[in-house]
């Protein structure tokens, strides 16, 4: 699908959180997952600028560890202020989708 | 950084230069994405260009960590790289030099055609 970036440019930082709290990960890992998911137009620098935002408001844990060839890698992993936007992410999610359904039904 | 440092900016020449014998490691399309990058993220320096150090250095790295995986520039950076360099610097365009001028350039001509009974 096409010109799917404006639609994800608000859930995108979600996404990003979802699949760090999976299991400690990096950028490279990160943007390859979204890729196979579906959304072909995600970057690396995107996912980049996400982490340095999630890493700037004090949601993820950072840790460098040395890669088999080049410079040492930045794994992310959640810790608890990062778990909490989360689930907070999730229930924003519940509630746009719900009205969006809604809305799409025909309902009130 | 002591003071003799932040008077002369000898500490970021420095910084500078570390970052260009970094940039010589990279293969040829990393560079010249460097240097659009370089040329995007300029619009929000503060007046020293400080600020922008440890977002070049983070920048770079990822430039030294995907040209060593073997990506491609437009894997990494994909079509919109002063969009990537608005997000780096921050979301929004932050105030900058040039922003700085302006006002005060219109603030003198204001100020002149006032005289000018204007």
């Amino acid at each position: 699908m096409d010109d799917l970036t404006e639609m994800l440019k608000g859930t995108l930082e979600g996404c990003v959180l979802q699949i760090v709290g999976g299991e400690e990960t990096y950028g490279y890992a990160i943007t390859r997952r979204l890729n196979e998911l579906g959304f072909a137009d995600v970057v690396e620098g995107t996912v980049y600028t996400i982490l340095l935002r999630l890493e700037k408001n004090g949601l993820v844990q950072v840790t460098k560890r040395p890669s088999g060839q080049g410079p040492p890698r930045k794994f992310y992993a959640l810790n608890d202020a990062g778990r909490a936007q989360l689930a907070t992410f999730w229930a924003k999610w519940e509630y746009v989708t719900s009205r969006i359904d809604k809305l799409k039904e025909g309902g009130e | 950084m002591n003071f003799w440092e932040t008077i002369t900016g000898s500490d970021l020449t420095r910084e500078w230069k570390a970052f260009e014998s970094r940039v010589e490691e990279l293969p040829p399309d990393h560079r010249a994405a460097w240097e659009k990058i370089t040329g995007h993220l300029s619009v929000y320096s503060d007046f020293s260009g400080r600020n922008l150090m440890p977002i070049l250095d983070g920048a770079l790295g990822l430039l030294e960590e995907t040209a060593a995986d073997g990506q491609s520039v437009h894997d990494v950076l994909g079509d919109d790289i002063e969009g990537f360099c608005a997000a780096l610097a921050g979301g929004e365009r932050r105030r900058g030099y040039r922003d700085r001028w302006r006002e005060q350039l219109n603030r003198n001509v204001a100020r002149k055609l006032n005289q000018l009974g204007g």
